[in-house]
């Protein structure tokens, strides 16, 4: 009998994990690298780049003459781009049961920085991925999730919120849970930590830093918030002291991985902006296979009939009172445009536009991939593949598990989103090494940068497609979120009425939020005047 | 100097630096922190090497004798050096001790070997060239070892191989060192058969690497595997001693035959007794056939659907004699559909309605397990049981691990379900916890009565189930969700503090 007592009093409860246990499936767990032969294969890795736009993004750049347009179709607005943005503004046309207009999206897959993929594993993003879950002012966004049924009387479905495990960080060799740092920091840095919280809960409190940001720069700016405006989030750490090496880093880390940006090259005010905005009543974010896919691929079926695609638009040209737009082999004729494209674009695009205008424009560069892996590579230490998993000190920002949503229990395979902005240097020249170097070169850097993390990747992985962006999200440098050309750019122009800007360029801040707001913000924009109605429902930008 | 000596020294050289990484690694892998593993195995190494010099100094006689000796316990030592950590850290708690005898002895040994060697040469060559060739071979030797080890040894080799390796290279410069030095020998015979000896059992030792972990790992259950066998989604082993089976799956132990039909009765029949109309049921994990038996006995129940992601659980219990002898053969019952399915998934794109179902996974170790105990799940469960049905849930255990069994109950209530939760004692588990629960504004009492031939549970036993003692009483607790799963994170925590 008494053998059968190991743990006299608890005898084994069932199904628990008692140390030895645990310590054998460390064994388990380890046994393979350890003992026996590793096996060595180098397996071979398909892939290569996809979606690339720089082709067209050139010819227009060099405005390369297109054939002269053979059809002729008239609406009351054109929309132009079909990212977020053109489809948000759509979304609201037709809301308003207005339906005289047509939305010109030069892709084959309208989406633009929320498109996403597909393979026999699973959907996967190629870029947008998340929404954190919006609160009570964000009345937009609760607006369209009750629509397409993620916001059900108040609650969040819960297979959208993303689930647990979250985030992880590799920090000094190991795994810890959540990306700010908490392995190795001293009392120094736990102190740093603190402040900084406790700054930015002020700024929280001033109201000033919202989603959408315009509503919260439409009160007044106390001198001191505005302020921030004018010196990089890196400087104004250092003013304020705050010097951990971990709570810089994390700073950086979120410079990077919301705006692209190093924290030098960021705005504080925009910096301060990633904490200070968010106030979670639900924990989050919300996230689906496809990333914000999913919120474009529902836009695009309920918009179908009015979206145009591989219509490149190459010219905009006004006449009177009415817009030519050039598109394909069609030539639209329209009273209104909303020109939702990126707006770096409008110059090469708009007669009459303004340099100065676009002057202050700053893009980040980025890459995307999406690694296919057959089998998912061993986890030491017991430790879950969570949602996002980021490593520390990297150049990269880690990767997204696409199939992280999933309600299995037990997954073979996977898709995983790696996702890198190139902030080390200026945009000009990443945008240059970036167009340089071939797939080998970032499959290479991106399997390397992975090994660090997971030793048997390449074992795993039997596709790498990666997509490589010049231009894939506006920065919010110094000074430009307080800038008048940004101002200006949410304004009508003389010489170009009836023309509204819509790109989430226009807030400074890249996220669904923005581009939602703008795009919106441009149709109401657009029906007040083309009704003629005097209520403008518009909010004053 | 002859090349060949020198070979030999390179050789111990490379030998007494490849046992001193191998301990380094091996610590970091199993303990982690290799920063201190490291500094602290080469600390105690080079201090033992020390302690080793020093003692030279008592070695006066039949020096070539004792060399060949030395190296030959080296060998031993450091050959099976890595088998022995492994084999320690599975069976016992004293790993360190080992790990630092086993680091201080290879380093004393290793510390005699060069004074020794250079003693013996002294007398051949001019002192000064001694000391040149035999350090300046010794460091040529660490260089070597120190680029082997990460590149090629363990990469191709793994560290119980590479040790053995290196312990059949000292053995066999033992041997070669019988031949060089015969001059200095009186009767080199037994030396030489000591050497064989070593040799042999060092690739013994080689061709039984592979066995280590396996013994490693059966060591971890207390008494004989008759059946062990990794399958897709998990590991699954039988142990047996007399006349006690034991189901362990992934070292958590689901059943011991001599009590399971406790823990099977209470998950069953408080539910099923009390729904005489009750036509349909459902089994969600449970491959082992044994909730089924109990469910075989109402002969009103007209179909069973048991969903199991396992094949060869189901499988086996099918098939193997002893374990079908557990189960009476429930898994070939014609009332049964043994479906292979993950359940979740399953749930979602099936139609099937049920009036009871049995939720009987195993605990949620990790968040995987973790989805299902969550709203999401109970909700969707929900949507498959008739207006009078019920669910039941093993929801771990109530005593030791009191947040997580009320954080489930509250999970069930989240769903928008009514809980009756309810306890039993089994005593290779301990005090275990299960809820019953139904729509809203259905009702529930026990049932009046039971099938025959049960062995542990009475009509008037079954209203006590749902007493909870003070230690059990229901604390406050939060709702499991897929996006907030707080039950893996208190179970965690529930189970390290008791086995601790
Ligand atoms: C790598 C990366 C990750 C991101 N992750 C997130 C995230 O997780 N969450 C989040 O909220 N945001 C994220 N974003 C920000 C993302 O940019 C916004 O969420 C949003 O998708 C922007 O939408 P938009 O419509 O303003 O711009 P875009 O998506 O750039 O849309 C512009 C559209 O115009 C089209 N177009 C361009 N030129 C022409 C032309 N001449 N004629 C016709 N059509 C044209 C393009 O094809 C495109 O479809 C991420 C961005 C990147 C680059």
């Amino acid at each position: 009998m008494a053998r059968h007592q190991p743990l006299a009093i608890f005898a084994m409860p069932k199904r628990s994990k008692p140390t030895q246990l645990s310590r054998r499936e460390f064994l388990a767990a380890t046994s393979a690298a350890l003992i026996g032969l590793g096996m060595k294969t180098d397996k071979p890795i398909a892939g290569e780049f996809v979606n690339e736009s720089f082709q067209l993004g050139h010819m227009l750049r060099d405005r390369t003459p297109f054939p002269a347009p053979t059809k002729k179709e008239k609406f009351a607005i054109v929309i132009v781009g079909g990212g977020m943005a053109g489809l948000s503004a759509a979304w609201q046309l037709e809301r308003r049961s207005f339906r005289d207009f047509v939305l010109l999206e030069m892709d084959k897959q309208p989406g633009g920085n929320s498109r996403w993929g597909e393979n026999d594993i699973t959907a996967y993003p190629w870029a947008a991925h998340y929404v954190p879950v919006p609160n009570a002012k964000a009345t937009l966004v609760r607006e369209l999730f009750e629509e397409f049924g993620a916001l059900k009387n108040g609650k969040w479905e819960e297979r959208y919120l993303c689930f647990t495990p979250q985030e992880r960080l590799f920090i000094h060799g190991r795994w810890q849970d959540g990306i700010e740092p908490a392995v190795g920091l001293t009392d120094r840095d736990r102190e740093q930590f603190k402040r900084f919280d406790d700054l930015m809960q002020r700024f929280r409190a001033s109201n000033n830093f919202t989603i959408p940001t315009q509503l919260g720069m439409d009160i007044t700016q106390k001198p001191d918030i505005a302020a921030l405006d004018r010196v990089s989030i890196a400087e104004w750490l250092q003013q304020q002291k705050l010097d951990s090496p971990y709570l810089r880093w994390y700073v950086d880390y979120a410079c990077r991985d919301d705006y692209g940006a190093p924290a030098s090259a960021t705005s504080a005010w925009a910096g301060a902006h990633y904490y200070a905005s968010r106030e979670h009543e639900e924990k989050g974010p919300l996230t689906w296979p496809e990333g914000n896919g999913w919120i474009a691929r529902r836009l695009i079926k309920k918009l179908d009939s009015y979206i145009r695609r591989n219509a490149l638009v190459h010219r905009i040209t006004k006449d009177k009172n009415r817009y030519r737009i050039l598109a394909g082999d069609t030539e639209f004729t329209a009273d209104s445009v909303i020109f939702a494209a990126p707006t770096f674009l409008a110059p090469y695009l708009i007669e009459g536009m303004p340099p100065a205008l676009t002057k202050d424009l700053v893009y980040s560069p980025w890459l995307t991939a999406n690694l296919t892996l057959d089998r998912l590579p061993r986890e030491i230490g017991g430790t879950e593949t969570a949602w996002d998993n980021v490593i520390y000190n990297s150049p990269s920002l880690g990767y997204i598990v696409a199939n992280h949503q999933s309600i299995r229990q037990h997954e073979d395979r996977s898709v995983w989103t790696y996702y890198w902005a190139l902030a080390e240097r200026s945009p000009l020249e990443s945008r240059r090494f970036l167009l340089e170097k071939d797939w080998n070169y970032w499959k290479e850097a991106i399997l390397t940068d992975l090994a660090r993390i997971h030793p048997d990747i390449r074992d795993c992985v039997s596709r790498l497609d990666i997509m490589r962006m010049g231009h894939a999200m506006i920065r919010p440098s110094v000074g430009f979120m307080f800038s008048d050309s940004r101002r200006a750019l949410t304004r009508p122009h003389a010489g170009l009425e009836r023309l509204f800007f819509a790109n989430s360029d226009l807030s400074g801040i890249s996220i669904f939020e923005e581009a939602q707001y703008r795009g919106v913000t441009a149709a109401q924009q657009a029906l007040a005047i083309i009704s003629g109605s005097q209520e403008s429902t518009a909010p004053t930008a | 100097m002859p090349a060949l000596l020198f070979i030999s020294i390179l050789l111990i050289a490379a030998c007494g630096l490849i046992y001193e990484l191998i301990a380094g690694a091996l610590a970091s892998y199993l303990l982690g922190d290799s920063i201190t593993q490291f500094s602290t195995i080469i600390g105690s190494y080079l201090f033992a090497m020390g302690i080793g010099s020093w003692l030279s100094r008592y070695i006066s006689r039949g020096l070539v004798t004792q060399f060949i000796w030395i190296e030959l316990m080296v060998a031993i030592f450091g050959g099976f050096s890595s088998s022995i950590l492994f084999l320690t850290f599975a069976y016992t708690q004293g790993f360190r001790i080992i790990l630092y005898f086993i680091v201080i002895a290879i380093g004393m040994l290793v510390g005699l070997e060069i004074p020794l060697l250079m003693r013996i040469l002294k007398d051949r060559f001019e002192f000064r060239d001694v000391v040149a060739h035999v350090l300046t071979f010794d460091y040529l030797g660490a260089l070597g070892a120190s680029l082997l080890f990460p590149i090629v040894l363990v990469p191709q080799l793994g560290l119980v191989r590479s040790a053995v390796l290196f312990g059949i290279v000292n053995a066999a410069v033992a041997l070669w060192g019988t031949f060089l030095f015969k001059d200095q020998l009186r009767s080199p015979q037994p030396l030489r058969v000591a050497c064989l000896l070593v040799l042999t059992l060092l690739c013994g030792g080689m061709a039984g690497a592979k066995h280590v972990i396996a013994a490693a790992d059966d060591s971890l259950y207390a008494d004989e595997v008759i059946f062990a066998k990794d399958t897709r989604y998990q590991r699954i082993v039988l142990t047996r001693w007399r006349d006690d089976t034991r189901l362990f799956l992934n070292s958590h132990l689901q059943f011991s035959s001599r009590d399971e039909y406790r823990y099977h009765e209470a998950l069953v029949h408080p539910g099923l007794a009390a729904n005489s109309s009750a036509r349909r049921v459902l089994v969600l994990g449970g491959g082992d056939g044994l909730a089924v038996r109990e469910i075989l006995k109402y002969p009103n129940i007209e179909s069973i659907t048991l969903v199991d992601l396992d094949r060869q659980m189901t499988d086996m219990f099918r098939s193997n004699d002893v374990l079908t002898k557990l189960n009476g053969g429930s898994l070939a019952s014609p009332k049964l559909h043994v479906i292979t399915a993950d359940a979740f998934p399953w749930l979602e794109q099936s139609t099937d309605m049920f009036d009871f179902a049995i939720v009987d996974f195993p605990d949620p170790t990790n968040y995987s397990l973790g989805k299902l105990y969550t709203t999401a799940f109970y909700r969707l469960l929900a949507k498959h049981i008739s207006a009078n049905g019920m669910i039941v849930v093993q929801s771990t255990s109530p005593m030791f691990a009191r947040q997580s069994y009320w954080t489930i109950v509250e999970t069930l209530k989240q769903a928008g379900l009514q809980t009756f939760p309810y306890h039993t004692y089994v005593p290779s588990f301990g005090e275990w916890g299960f809820v019953l629960a139904n729509a809203k504004g259905a009702t529930y009492s026990p049932p009046r009565q039971l099938p025959k031939d049960l062995r542990f549970l009475t009509v008037s036993a079954i209203p006590e189930l749902f007493e909870f003692p003070a230690d059990m009483q229901p604390v406050a607790a939060e709702a499991n969700r897929l996006n907030d799963q707080n039950l893996v994170r208190h179970y965690d925590r529930e189970w390290r503090d008791i086995s601790h």
